[in-house]
């Protein structure tokens, strides 16, 4: 058995991320990231025609990327609390600036106030629009009545939720909410590491403002997944979508965390609190949620390819139409198959080399998810807006997707090394960081 | 006096703390027995550490398990509903591309093997179900139900020796070292 940690092991102070070590990292991330977010505004706030149309789908693809990852660590932030485990209490903190990201978050959101990014993205903005213009007098709701195209009917009964001042609200209430409370619990937990007389206050304070934050967690999660990715067409109906975003999300941010963890490890931080059991735990994790994440997506499929409802098909259809049906595919096989069977053996969820590569690994299969849950839109609605002439695949967009995605990971990149040194990189007065550090299971 | 040969089931030793017997038994395991066993009457961590337990293979076994009703949910759907008897439900075509329709089977097929598998296979590799046990001839382990630690080892082990063994057990802090013999006819 391995060496029993005690307090001894512990640097009284905690340790910290010495900036020195990442400063490069942190300096290409931060140009990349601030140019290419500068650029990307300025660009999306001025541009117009087919590539600015495409791009801002790449936008919303690689911002979506980032924020479910984000909103994965907010999950695991919340849930160690309420739950009140002690396995986990050593890389807690990585949680806690994972999900700490989300405030942040609302920069990369910005161009999706710009009217004109919207009129590509969000064609119930557009329908809605007109419809108040043609009729003034009316109600909403009735304006979309006595539209001319069918489908604003549709939109008619929806605009109790689908109306511009409402969604601006939810924006605004997602960002403030869950980002306050975010704030609060990394908060307490960071008062803790240098109070004068630490017990469970903190800790228990974490606790009790997890549980109300896990509920808008769960509010912020699903209404988000349905503002922003699932009013790409506004006409579908899902009751899975929400879940499905969270099954990927949470996840790909436990992979987020394996990484981390693996990466300061071999710069010679967490030594003494992290062991292989604790990516055994969360490989673990990771399993069940792959497992999660084809259950949900396969019910949703299920359920719409069974009942055969046009409402609902339409999703699936585009996404089984010519190539996107090889993507489809790709995600069932590579996204559930392979990782499911690599997965079942313990001795590799131990092994830090094969969880680097697994890591990585199913974070390009998550790009290709969110990539699938937001692309296959961009031809229809783009060709729609330009020249009333819907296509499926606009040449050369991919270009795009790969600079939005670059420039999003390395703006998320720069925020999350910042809030890694921002704090000692684990709660080194948390009653139960030993426990957790001589975690066996 | 009674002149019948009972077979000697082997050395039981009592501890009195979960540390004590942890300690007894990395020795006991370090000495090379084979054919032993710690009793406690509640799970102790890291024991099985200590003891030098291998990794069962049942998992091997679950697996295979899944696999085989995996396969056989394929067979049972494929052949039914595309071979012997095609029903077309909602305009669905009755071929493999129908494969959607068969996943819940499939699934709940994997699934029930495999928990078959688990419980058959962990029966058969502890040797349960069986009417008696050799060790329960011994009056002071009725105590691991309640505040002692108990380690046997047994005189099936190529290891065992009247003596060496018993002074083995009294060396690494076992009291009360009894020799248990089989009671059953």
């Amino acid at each position: 058995m391995a060496h029993q940690v005690t307090s001894k092991d512990i640097p009284i102070n905690g340790e910290h991320l010495e900036k020195g070590k990442i400063a490069t990292l942190q300096m290409i991330c931060g140009g990349i990231g601030g140019i290419g977010l500068l650029a990307s505004l300025i660009y999306l706030r001025t541009g117009s025609g087919e590539i600015h149309g495409s791009y801002a789908f790449s936008w919303l693809f690689a911002v979506f990327f980032i924020t479910t990852i984000v909103l994965g660590g907010c999950f695991w932030t919340f849930l160690h609390n309420l739950s009140n485990s002690g396995w986990g209490t050593s890389v807690r903190r990585l949680m806690e600036n994972l999900g700490f990201v989300f405030p942040f978050l609302i920069v990369f959101y910005i161009p999706f106030l710009f009217p004109d990014v919207q009129q590509y993205l969000w064609e119930w903005m557009t329908a809605f629009k007109k419809a108040t213009d043609a009729h003034p007098d009316m109600g909403s709701s009735e304006a979309l009545m006595h539209s001319s195209n069918a489908h604003d009917h549709l939109l008619a009964a929806k605009t109790f939720y689908l109306n511009p001042g409402f969604w601006l609200l939810r924006f605004a209430f997602y960002f403030i909410g869950l980002g306050f409370f975010m704030w609060l619990v990394r908060k307490f937990s960071i008062a803790q590491d240098t109070d004068d007389k630490p017990g469970t206050k903190n800790l228990f304070a974490a606790r009790k403002h997890s549980s109300w934050s896990m509920i808008i967690f769960g509010v912020t999660l699903t209404f988000l997944a349905l503002d922003f990715v699932m009013a790409l067409d506004y006409s579908w109906f899902s009751t899975m979508f929400g879940v499905y975003v969270f099954a990927g999300s949470a996840l790909n941010s436990m992979a987020v965390l394996i990484l981390t963890g693996i990466f300061l490890q071999k710069m010679g931080y967490l030594k003494n609190v992290v062991t292989q059991e604790h990516y055994h735990i969360m490989g673990k994790l990771c399993f069940a949620f792959t497992v999660f994440w084809a259950y949900v997506s396969f019910s949703q499929f299920f359920l719409i390819w069974y009942a055969n409802i046009t409402e609902e098909t339409r999703y699936f259809l585009l996404r089984n139409t010519e190539n996107w049906n090889l993507l489809s595919l790709t995600l069932v096989f590579m996204h559930f198959g392979l990782p499911f069977l690599a997965l079942l053996r313990s001795d590799v969820k131990k092994s830090s080399k094969f969880m680097t590569i697994f890591c990585f690994y199913i974070l390009f299969m998550h790009v290709l998810d969110v990539y699938h849950m937001i692309i296959p839109e961009r031809g229809p609605s783009v060709g729609l807006v330009i020249d009333d002439h819907p296509q499926l695949w606009i040449s050369g967009s991919w270009l795009g997707d790969i600079l939005a995605l670059v420039i999003a990971v390395c703006a998320f990149l720069f925020i999350y090394l910042r809030n890694l040194t921002s704090a000692a990189l684990y709660p080194h007065r948390d009653p139960r960081i030993l426990e957790s550090a001589n975690l066996h299971n | 006096m009674s002149t019948k040969v009972r077979r000697v089931y082997g050395y039981l030793a009592e501890f009195k703390n979960a540390s004590q017997l942890y300690k007894a038994a990395e020795k006991v395991r370090d000495a090379g027995f084979k054919k032993w066993d710690c009793y406690t009457p509640y799970p102790v961590h890291g024991l099985d550490d200590a003891m030098g337990v291998k990794r069962s293979v049942l998992p091997y076994f679950v697996f295979f398990g899944g696999l085989t009703g995996f396969l056989t949910a394929i067979a049972l759907a494929y052949t039914t509903q595309v071979g012997l008897y095609p029903t077309v439900v909602q305009g669905k075509p009755a071929n493999i591309f129908t494969t959607a329709a068969f996943f819940p089977v499939m699934f709940e097929l994997t699934i029930l093997f495999s928990g078959f598998t688990v419980l058959f296979g962990l029966l058969a590799l502890i040797g349960l179900p069986r009417w008696n046990h050799p060790i329960f001839a011994s009056k002071q382990f009725k105590r691991v139900t309640d505040d002692k630690f108990f380690i046997a080892i047994e005189a099936r082990d190529a290891k065992f020796s009247a003596e060496s063994t018993k002074s083995l057990l009294a060396e690494i802090g076992g009291d009360n070292i009894e020799l248990v013999e089989d009671d059953s006819e």
